[in-house]
């Protein structure tokens, strides 16, 4: 079988989308991974284009200790699973018009998603109905048919509001525990306890979108939605708050 | 896409050769329980796949002296799965997908973006070897179950969907 030159190099265990088999024919090249920074942390994260049907995908790895893959007649250390699904480009839009914000004035959206960190950002640029998606978070305005763009954080709160509700659902049909207070990254280590109320869906789901967002807006999101503030025996894990401290330091 | 490789894709793209995914053979995949702090060929054919047994509820198999559990985990529908590697820089490449010609190979990237616009000299290139849509899960003494960690991160993608699906307008 399989155990030429490729079982001495790194492997990779992916999930992807099976459409994206088929959507490949059409493909010779356009499928790619990237580096774009993560719109809660700051730090730089692996996302995976596909310019061809315009999609932006997150990766997400599952890692548990003391795991390993046998894969054909090979071994792969860490036993590390990635998945990549789609993802919500506003988030990472939203990232670039908060920081444009602090001009406070309206601009069009090539001056606004730049970054010398991450220059891959412009390829946001290319997805399809950017106008549509800004609706949910920009003031826009129309001079000589070119549209300019200012962050709105009302409408933000609306549009996240929405999609807490969306997850709510979601959670719903799935039956997820939400008895503890979750984020997406711990999703991935699946600390859970029972109950059903529906403030802990609410809760729950404003945990999964804050992994999407800065610590200022999920704080603002929590007051919106009138959620208890988190009791000190719940605090934010070390590597989440690391994460901020170090932001805030720039 | 973890350490080692990250620090080169600051500014570089990886793609993914997208006929590789068509074209991946179908793999045998087993989640151990323990760390095997190696990469490279073993002759799993040769002694674990052979000491594979059905007990009364579930796989069993020993792994260096110690009893494994395990059963099958079918993905979620909807979702492949591929075992991926990096290629070398200036890696030689063989197999059909690459041996196509030039000319037609041009000719079908009229329909995607042009690809000059994609891909620069100092990018990287991934492929998939193979894929599956199922693999073994092991536990060290008992069969993981449906509180099996791993089980948890596959029902991710339906509540990412959720999270990541637009929002109507008002």
């Amino acid at each position: 079988m399989d155990c030429g030159n490729g079982a001495r190099a790194r492997q990779h265990v992916f999930l992807l989308p099976e459409y994206l088999k088929d959507a490949s024919k059409k493909m010779k090249s356009g499928l790619m991974f990237v580096k774009l920074v993560n719109p809660c942390s700051g730090e730089g994260t692996i996302y995976l284009f596909n310019m061809c049907l315009q999609q932006l995908f997150e990766i997400k790895i599952f890692k548990e200790k003391h795991h390993s893959w046998f894969i054909n007649q090979s071994v792969q250390s860490g036993g590390l699973l990635h998945f990549a699904t789609p993802m919500d480009p506003l988030f990472l839009l939203l990232h670039y018009l908060r920081k444009a914000d602090k001009e406070g004035k309206f601009q069009p959206l090539e001056q606004v998603v730049v970054d010398d960190m991450f220059p891959n950002c412009i390829l946001l640029l290319k997805l399809p109905d950017l106008e549509k998606l800004l609706r949910h978070v920009t003031e826009e305005k129309e001079i000589d048919k070119k549209k300019y763009y200012k962050y709105s954080k009302e409408k933000t709160i609306k549009w996240l509001e929405k999609k807490v509700h969306q997850t709510v659902s979601a959670l719903k049909t799935n039956n997820v525990n939400v008895g503890a207070r979750v984020q997406a990254t711990a999703f991935f280590s699946g600390d859970q306890v029972s109950s059903d109320k529906e403030e802990d869906y609410i809760r729950y789901a404003h945990g999964l979108i804050s992994d999407y967002i800065p610590k200022e807006l999920s704080d603002d999101l929590s007051k919106y939605l009138k959620l208890p503030k988190p009791s000190a025996s719940l605090p934010n894990p070390p590597s989440k708050v690391a994460a901020q401290r170090q932001k805030r330091g720039k | 896409m973890e350490s080692s490789d990250e620090a080169a894709v600051e500014k570089c793209r990886i793609h993914l050769r997208p006929g590789t995914l068509r074209d991946a053979a179908h793999a045998t995949l087993h989640l151990l329980p323990c760390e095997v702090l190696v990469i490279g060929p073993a002759p799993v054919e040769r002694f674990f796949t052979p000491a594979i047994r059905q007990g009364p509820d579930g796989l069993e198999v020993s792994f260096r002296g110690r009893r494994l559990r395990g059963e099958e985990v079918v993905l979620p529908p909807g979702l492949e799965g591929y075992v991926m590697v990096m290629e070398e820089k200036g890696e030689v490449l063989l197999g059909k997908d690459f041996s196509e010609g030039s000319s037609k190979l041009r000719e079908q990237q009229e329909l995607a973006a042009p690809p000059e616009a994609l891909e620069r000299d100092f990018d990287q290139f991934i492929r998939a070897t193979a894929s599956f849509s199922r693999f073994t899960l092991w536990g060290l003494e008992t069969i993981p179950g449906p509180d099996a960690k791993v089980r948890g991160a596959l029902t991710w993608p339906s509540l990412a969907a959720a999270i990541h699906a637009q929002v109507p307008e008002d």
